[in-house]
């Protein structure tokens, strides 16, 4: 399943750069993350807490930077399971940033993402409509984390 | 984990039984693993396939989807102890007759289902009879010998 | 393993929700059992709601309208001979849910609670203004129905609360009724309607299911389309602001593409029933 789409703040590239490379602040605006742990220089740990109507789900993952075009793009892989239970998430990634024509930045991404286990037998239609929901969700937590409204 | 058991006591075709069975078992779970009473099938263990229907206070309903702690107090009737019924009789007889019976895995719930059509309505049109066995998943017959199985002993039943 | 409760009264079941932090009230138990037996909730207890007689039963309220208790089985509400009119809708409904023996087992507060986007419940209950009888630690309040889905699976109703009643108002002098495009019998709704003419023939409640997380329902666009029913652009227009309101998914059951084009065609076709059952009658 891909889930992509955009969206803008106004703070340079540079300081987007920065945020958007430090766990602690990605952590902190992922919807459902509670712990990041730093395993090594290109690599870190995260619990997230899905909920989907009475369903829940709490992946450990494990997310590797693959390789970083300062200040615009990045190459990630996510990969996790539920516990004990059989399901498993991997997702593929790429994260771009571009300057706005107001200074600001655009940020595009696109994620590969394949759930199996357990909660495959849930629709692709939901997922992807969860993942909209918490895209927007992290972007107003971005935005607070850069400390910009818009 | 030995799973924790909780005794019940259960009215199955008439008869007066106590059994124990894991707490927060399904009704499929204890009558198969529990009591041996092996009618009802289990097959997808999600509601959908109907192998498991039986009936609690005559009513059709999903054995797998039903809890047994929430069957003490009811009459519980499974397809095995249903011969003496003279509709379910003459609904097995016209299966064996039509080719409505091949593996066997679909046709206790099938059976179910078709007498309770019977019983609201007992001349139901082809359609109906597909309609009402909508929930009964058979994967030998291509369902044709079973419509003409129920259509065949409402027939008879008319006479 | 699963400890089963089974509560005689409203205020003790919310108790016991309140008292386990891992426990689920259980209803009819068609979809919750079959989520439990697929591992995909694992709850300690199950609070049996089927021992409480204040839950169930379908009867008249002074204003004329109904109390349907939520442990009111769907073949329950499909007999009744009462639901006439503008609330024929829910009766319709609740016969095309899944099979006759689904119809034995499944409520209609369980069926509301799970809120799948899918059901035919919400739309049929959109249509008639319900209003939901709702119980928790904080006491007991009342919801409209248009206000009760948030988001996917997301409804308004809290942690520890159940449905104890879904409530239809005063009726209004209308017939009603209730189409669902599906893949075969008994499957979800690929789209639905629900619709509600009334006996003047100028006014329309109209609520679509499985186009979005929750029923669509314009109510200014209804108002903007009374007493003009006849007119095909008017009732066009009308669809058009139901489809700008949809935000279907893709899936098994259809793209959401095609669930779009299915909203206008329903609105119409339903409408043209409804319209020919009047000038019958």
């Amino acid at each position: 399943m891909k889930i992509e789409g955009d969206f803008e703040v106004e703070a340079p590239r540079g300081e987007v750069w920065e945020k958007i490379r430090d766990p602690q602040v990605m952590g902190a605006s992922i919807p459902g993350c509670d712990t990041v742990e730093q395993v090594d220089e290109t690599s870190y740990r995260a619990q997230v807490a899905v909920k989907v109507g009475p369903i829940k789900a709490r992946f450990n993952l494990l997310v590797e930077v693959l390789e970083e075009q300062p200040e615009h793009t990045i190459l990630s892989r996510t990969s996790g399971e539920e516990g004990t239970r059989a399901s498993v998430v991997n997702s593929d990634n790429v994260v771009r940033l571009s300057d706005t024509d107001s200074g600001g930045t655009r940020v595009d991404y696109v994620a590969n993402v394949s759930v199996t286990g357990r909660l495959g037998k849930f629709g692709l239609g939901i997922f992807r409509k969860k993942a909209d929901q918490l895209a927007g969700q992290f972007v107003v937590n971005f935005r607070e984390k850069l400390g910009v409204t818009a | 984990m030995m799973a924790k058991k909780v005794l019940h006591s259960l009215t199955l075709n008439g008869e007066q039984v106590d059994v124990a069975t894991p707490s927060g078992a399904t009704l499929l779970e204890t009558l198969r693993e529990d009591l041996r009473v092996l009618s009802s099938k289990r097959g997808c263990n999600q509601g959908v396939c109907g192998a498991c229907t039986l009936l609690v206070d005559g009513k059709p309903v999903r054995a797998c989807l039903t809890l047994t702690a929430r069957c003490e107090g009811h009459e519980i009737q499974t397809v095995d102890g249903m011969g003496e019924d003279h509709v379910m009789a003459t609904l097995q007889r016209h299966m064996v007759e039509s080719g409505g019976v091949q593996c066997g895995f679909c046709t206790g719930g099938v059976l179910i289902s078709a007498r309770e059509l019977l019983a609201e309505d007992p001349m139901p049109s082809r359609e109906a009879v597909k309609t009402a066995l909508s929930g009964n998943v058979c994967r030998c017959t291509g369902y044709r010998t079973i419509v003409d199985a129920v259509v065949g002993a409402a027939e008879e039943l008319a006479q | 393993m699963t400890e089963v409760l089974s509560p005689e009264t409203v205020e003790d079941a919310v108790a016991l929700l309140a008292e386990h932090e891992e426990a689920m009230p259980l209803s009819g138990g068609a979809t919750l059992i079959a989520m439990r037996n697929a591992s995909l909730v694992e709850p300690t207890h199950l609070v049996s709601l089927d021992r409480i007689a204040a839950l169930r039963g379908i009867t008249r309220t002074e204003e004329g309208g109904f109390r349907i208790g939520a442990m009111t089985r769907h073949c329950e509400t499909a007999a009744c001979a009462d639901l006439t009119g503008s609330f024929y809708v829910l009766r319709r409904a609740a016969g095309m849910i899944a099979n006759r023996v689904v119809r034995n087992m499944g409520t209609m507060g369980g069926s509301v609670a799970n809120a799948d986007p899918a059901a035919d419940y919400l739309p049929a209950l959109a249509c008639c203004d319900a209003v939901l009888d709702i119980a928790g630690p904080e006491g007991r309040r009342q919801l409209s129905i248009l206000d009760y889905v948030e988001d996917w699976y997301e409804t308004a109703l809290e942690e520890g609360e159940i449905i104890t009643a879904i409530t239809l108002p005063a009726p209004v002098e209308a017939s009603s009724t209730y189409r669902k495009i599906a893949r075969v019998s008994g499957d979800y709704a690929t789209a639905s309607c629900a619709m509600s003419l009334d006996a003047d023939g100028q006014g329309l409640r109209v609520a679509i299911g499985a186009c979005g997380p929750g029923p669509l329902r314009d109510r200014d666009g209804e108002a903007a389309l009374r007493g003009k029913l006849d007119d095909p652009a008017a009732v066009a227009e009308f669809a058009g602001r139901l489809v700008a309101l949809a935000d279907p998914v893709d899936d098994v059951r259809g793209s959401a593409e095609y669930r779009l084009r299915l909203i206008p065609r329903l609105v119409t076709s339903v409408l043209s029933e409804l319209t020919q059952q009047k000038e019958m009658a």
